[in-house]
């Protein structure tokens, strides 16, 4: 067999994706929300799955400033101090989770790439965990999409407080949700796999009123 | 029937949309803008119900949230109803069908009316304490008959069908109450800037001004209401929110509205809409602007349908258009009650008296009244009615200086209605609700809002500033004060000018005197909805209580659903005089959320039926669906339990699983495990100090089982924990354990060794995980990878990392059923790729697939606990008979340690886990059972331990039990016996728990 693995005496990172001859499932494969698509063009809640990206969790201490600035080498980006904040590069987007935390996303076959460039660039304390299978990600939009987001979560999503860029980790109805502001009328919903059956059920029942648009990729 | 009391004209209802609804199975009529009670009014209906503990029959007494008596069952079809509606706040739709909620056999004709007749001293305050109490055993029985007699609605047999929600909220400032202080508010405050809720009970905002014929710039007050509502609907950050109660004001500006959204359509909401939604307000500013709810006066029989307080019947002529009866007679004890009775003359019917209770009233209202022609009596109270089920006469009596005594002759008074007014009650409610306590002012001859630590503000009537021209300045000035506050600048708006007349002092009187004793006298309601009267109060102040709080529970007054909104003060007056201390010494009862009942849908919001709790799945999941898996929740996951074939039973689904893992390989998703990435140059020794065993010597490549305690030593949580890295960990939790467990880790890290460098990452749902187990499992694997699975290169208690159907995969060799046996874990977006890849070999291995129920079997059979049910966080390793599993030399301490040591920890005839075997072999043990070592022993007998794990096991053809047994360790062999709760007792052998293979020779092939 091809041993995938990349030794590091430490930690140990593997590629976990096979080739792409295997699709992915992700974790609202079942919902088949592509048929949903071709059902309704017109309601005030857009709905639209991000599939398969890679998701990476990182933790390190940001006082410690060699290892903030060869983190952020590797990364491309500054990654952000400021509380409730992300910072988006290319197609890397790192959010502020805690004050020694982020949720770095990244395209679904990059994920490995960065776990090896971290061992390999990175000395210092820190762990970067793939966490790409355990979530997805809904990009919910429209003009009713806050209305939507009030009934689900307990956070003020007006524009003055949560403006575009923001980033909350909180509940999601009786789960929980990493959500950002795309811009004034779209949020990204990063949501949990085993949770994510529930929170597409809350999402269209919170929508009925509105009507709910699925969109395709 | 015709609405013989609705004007031709007047009022803010729509002629031109008839309605009809349905009262106790009679159809009437009323008009769009009606409220359940005017229209009832309109059509002549005295009698709404009967009173509690009485039976007498009662009428309509208010206008508003306030009403005590019109409680109605509301509902078309059994799936709609409501109870606990008030009248006075359901707006009347085309199709209402309401009916009264307390009355037998009909409002009209009550049996348990004769109580009521046969006078006070047959239910006395603390009537129940008194009567039902003794002896104790019969209480049960005594309280269905209360209950039935008592009749407080009825709750529907079906699913309700309308959808009920709730949505956040965020603002800078909740303004409550959209009368006239608090539209100025709300205006001041959206004029600046501010984020601004306005919500309001009533359907439309404008307060005390809808009813009312005052001017506003020389125009009817509505107009202005109309012109701010339109201006305040242009500000983006202005929410307006009628029909919305706020219901609930708790700490840290956290306020609950109760809106009722469908409620004044139809019976259920039209399709698609919401009917009633509950806002959680988180609010940065408050500014209470509640008004005030008129006290009406005590007197004798003064609950006889007729007998209202004076401005709701004001309100029923000028907003509603319906003057309810046609001969009055107003009491009052203030200037502003002679509105109601100018409003009826001008609506054309007959004030047959002012009563005034001051000696010598003056001022433009008198004139006006005097004007018209009107008799106005003064120095005098209308000391009781007459009348059963509606007023006939009322009697007037002369009183003394401050309203103590009846001073001359009483004369009769022909009239159908009595409007009493004993001045207003702000409404602090929602101030209380935060436990702040009201404080007395005398020249508002009230209790308004005490100091507070919430951000709030008060307006108006609550304040007891009870002129519309005060309440609009302070709507101004207290939003100002919040802007300030904000760091707004302030705001100035042109008030309109006011018309009111200047008003006479008023008189401090509650409780009109009688020519009789108050015990003598006929009944003198204090609380309709409780049924408690002056002569109650006095009792109980004449058998000792004194704490007004006392009073209250004694007499039950403000109990009800009203909560004593129109009694309460008149009852703390009458107990204060009792007592020869003020009012303000006596003190006020406080109220608490909410502040008028809310429906347990709006409660409920969507948590109910698929979104009551989230279910959590596998990657899986699908795959269990197609085979028809039964399901066990486990925490919130939903798992298979077991899978049975067409025409089985659960137990033959059980055998047949166990059987076939043993035989051949069976397969079980345990992607529910919780999974802990753990990283670090200090994660080894964290792993040493969390867990019981020694962590240091684990080599790259290996697992281990390890058990997690608590500082008292006690176990909650074990499972396997492998090195990845010398630097990283894997750690697994039992499925419902693992959000607690990472949050152990971290408390630990962050409160008692933040110098170690470790860090925790939650990887339970990035990975799926299926365990094949089984002497064929190796076999299964081999054809899936290329990888070298052999004994030789993939020993027991090792992991590799392998290609399995092409997917990369870590695979662990560790059993929980004592077979060979490898947990595959792969990214779970290829979970169900890999789980099927499996079952293309599934006829060559007879591959079968398990739940949860057969991985508890099997792992009995080799006497493997399972956190949280053999164990309940009083039992420590050794009681598990589990000393291999801790470290007593590790250099630094552990948790537990020192707690598994006390000396109660060492005791040798602790209860301790072993086998059951019982001597007839096919009975199976019921969990939970209590084992004695003498089935003899007189009861109670001495128990010494329960049974934690029993199941029938088909491989040994024979139940298998676990339980823990006082000094079981040293009982090896000895009998224990188990009486059951159907007469049988079960003998069984203790012996090790270890059933099956105690060389461990399967797993290690």
């Amino acid at each position: 067999m091809s041993d995938t693995a990349v030794e590091t005496p430490n930690v140990m990172v593997m590629n976990q994706l096979p080739s792409s001859e295997i699709v992915g499932e992700s974790p609202l494969h079942h919902a088949d929300l592509a048929s949903a698509a071709a059902t309704k063009n017109e309601g005030g809640v857009h709905l639209r799955e991000n599939a398969l990206q890679g998701f990476l969790t990182l933790r390190l201490n940001p006082e410690n400033k060699d290892l903030l600035a060869s983190a952020n080498a590797v990364l491309g980006l500054e990654l952000p101090t400021k509380p409730l904040s992300s910072v988006t590069e290319g197609a890397t987007t790192a959010r502020w989770m805690s004050p020694d935390e982020w949720l770095i996303s990244v395209p679904g076959e990059a994920a490995f790439d960065l776990e090896t460039a971290f061992q390999e660039k990175v000395d210092g304390h820190f762990s970067l965990v793939n966490s790409s299978g355990g979530v997805t990600t809904l990009v919910v939009s429209g003009e009713h999409v806050v209305e939507m987001l009030k009934k689900s979560v307990p956070y003020d999503f007006h524009i003055s407080e949560f403006p575009a860029g923001k980033v909350v980790s909180t509940l999601f109805a009786k789960s929980s949700a990493v959500i950002r502001r795309l811009d004034e009328q779209a949020f990204e919903l990063i949501i949990r796999r085993s949770f994510a059956d529930y929170i597409w059920l809350w999402i269209q029942d919170a929508s009925r009123e509105y009507g709910l648009v699925i969109k395709n990729d | 029937m015709t609405q013989k009391n609705r004007l031709m004209s007047g009022g803010r209802i729509n002629r031109s949309k008839p309605l009809s609804f349905t009262y106790n199975d009679k159809q009437y009529s009323g008009y769009e803008g009606d409220t359940l009670a005017s229209a009832l009014l309109a059509n002549g209906v005295d009698i709404i119900g009967r009173s509690f503990k009485y039976s007498r029959p009662r009428g309509i007494v208010a206008a508003g949230a306030e009403e005590p008596n019109a409680v109605m069952q509301i509902g078309a079809t059994e799936a709609t109803q409501t109870p606990n509606v008030r009248a006075t706040q359901q707006e009347l739709y085309p199709g209402l069908v309401c009916g009264a909620t307390n009355g037998w056999p009909n409002v009209d004709n009550d049996l348990m009316g004769l109580v009521g007749k046969i006078g006070g001293k047959a239910m006395p305050p603390g009537f129940y304490y008194k009567t039902f109490m003794y002896p104790k055993s019969m209480w049960e029985t005594y309280e269905s008959y209360i209950r039935k007699a008592a009749g407080l609605g009825r709750s529907p047999n079906e699913y309700d069908v309308d959808i009920y929600d709730k949505m956040n909220q965020h603002c800078d400032v909740l303004v409550v109450g959209a009368g006239p202080a608090g539209l100025s508010a709300a205006l001041v405050a959206a004029k600046a800037g501010a984020r601004v809720i306005l919500a309001d009970e009533q359907n439309e905002f404008g307060g005390s001004l809808l009813s009312s014929r005052e001017t506003l710039d020389g125009k009817p007050a509505t107009e202005w209401v109309n012109s701010v509502v339109e201006e305040l609907s242009t500000f983006e950050n202005v929410a307006l929110m009628p029909r919305s109660t706020v219901n609930g004001y708790h700490d840290h500006n956290f306020l609950t509205i109760h809106e009722r959204c469908t409620d004044h359509i139809a019976d259920r909401a039209p399709n698609g809409q919401v009917r009633q939604r509950y806002h959680r307000v988180r609010a940065k500013w408050v500014v209470l602007a509640t008004g005030a709810h008129e006290r009406p006066l005590v007197y004798g029989n003064n609950d006889v349908p007729g007998c209202m307080q004076a401005s709701a019947v004001s309100t029923y002529i000028n907003r509603y258009g319906v003057v309810p009866g046609n001969e009055l007679v107003l009491m009052t004890t203030n200037d502003n009650a002679y509105h109601t009775a100018l409003d009826w003359h001008d609506a054309g019917r007959k004030v047959m008296a002012i009563v005034d209770t001051r000696k010598n009233p003056s001022g433009a209202l008198i004139e006006e009244a005097r004007n018209r022609g009107i008799n106005v009596m003064v120095g005098s109270g209308v000391i009781e009615v007459q009348g059963s089920k509606r007023v006939t006469s009322v009697s007037v009596a002369p009183l003394n200086e401050d309203g103590s005594r009846v001073t001359g002759s009483v004369i009769k008074i022909g009239a159908d209605t009595v409007a009493s007014s004993g001045g207003w009650s702000p409404v602090v409610h929602l101030s209380c609700h935060t436990g702040s306590r009201p404080v007395w002012k005398d020249e508002a001859l009230g209790f308004v809002p005490g100091s507070t630590v919430q951000n709030q503000f008060t307006a108006g009537a609550i304040n007891g500033e009870y002129s519309t021209e005060g309440a609009l300045g302070q709507g101004v000035e207290s939003a100002n004060d919040v802007l300030k506050a904000l760091g707004l600048d302030a705001v100035s708006i042109a008030l309109p000018d006011t018309d009111e007349p200047a008003q006479s002092e008023s008189m401090a009187l509650y409780h009109v005197p009688h020519t009789k004793p108050t015990s003598q006298a006929p009944k003198q309601f204090v609380d309709y909805q409780n049924d408690v009267t002056a002569a109650g109060i006095e009792l109980a102040c004449r058998e000792g209580f004194e704490s007004i709080e006392h009073v209250k529970r004694y007499t039950a007054m403000g109990f009800g659903t009203d909560q004593g909104k129109l009694g309460n003060i008149n009852g703390m007056a009458i107990a204060a005089k009792m007592l020869n201390q003020s009012i303000p010494e006596t003190g006020t009862t406080i109220f608490r959320p909410n502040y008028t009942p809310v429906t347990f849908g709006a409660i409920v919001g969507r948590d109910c039926g698929e979104l009551f709790d989230p279910m959590r799945y596998t990657a899986m999941h699908a795959w269990h669906e197609e085979r028809g898996a039964e399901y066990e929740d486990v925490g919130q996951w939903k798992r298979p339990w077991y899978f049975p074939l067409k025409g089985e039973s659960m137990q033959d689904a059980l055998n047949r699983e166990c059987l076939a893992t043993r035989e051949s390989v069976g397969i079980l998703d345990a992607s529910t495990l919780g999974k802990i990435d753990i990283q670090g140059k200090d994660a080894r020794e964290f792993l040493g100090r969390v867990y019981t065993n020694a962590w240091a010597k684990l080599a790259v490549g290996k697992c281990r089982y390890g058990l997690m305690c608590g500082e008292d030593g006690m176990v909650f949580d074990d499972g396997v924990t492998s090195c990845l890295g010398e630097n990283h960990f894997l750690m697994t939790t039992t499925s419902g354990g693992a959000a607690h467990v990472l949050e152990w880790l971290e408390l630990y890290h962050q409160t008692e060794w933040p110098e170690m460098e470790v860090y925790f990452t939650s990887v339970t749902d990035h990975w799926a995980t299926m365990t094949i187990a089984g002497p064929n499992s190796r076999k299964l694997l081999e054809e899936l990878t290329d990888y070298d699975v052999s004994s030789e290169n993939f020993g027991y208690m090792d992991w590799k990392k392998m290609t399995i159907a092409g997917v990369p995969a870590r695979v662990f060799r560790i059993s929980f059923t004592g077979e060979l046996s490898y947990e595959i874990n792969v990214q779970a977006n290829y979970g169900l790729h890999v789980w099927k890849a499996l079952f293309e070999h599934e006829d060559k291995y007879n591959l079968t697939p398990y739940g949860t129920e057969t991985m508890h079997i099997l792992r009995a059979e080799k006497g493997f606990i399972i956190a949280g049910q053999d164990t309940d966080g009083s039992v420590h390793p050794f009681d598990l008979g589990m000393p291999w599993a801790v470290s007593m030399k590790k250099p630094f301490s552990f948790i537990g340690k020192r707690g598994m040591q006390r000396e109660d920890c060492v005791r040798p005839d602790r209860k301790q886990l072993v086998g059951l075997k019982t001597t007839d072999p096919n009975i199976v043990l019921p969990e939970g059972a209590q084992g004695v070592f003498d089935p003899n022993a007189p009861i109670p007998m001495p128990m010494v331990g329960h049974v934690t794990s029993s199941y029938w096991s088909a491989n040994l053809n024979r139940s298998v039990a676990m339980g823990f047994v006082k000094g079981g360790s040293e009982r090896m062999g000895e009998k224990v016996y188990y009486p059951l709760v159907d007469g049988r007792t079960v003998e069984a052998e203790i012996c090790s728990p270890v059933f099956l293979d105690p060389k461990g020779e399967r797993q290690h092939v």
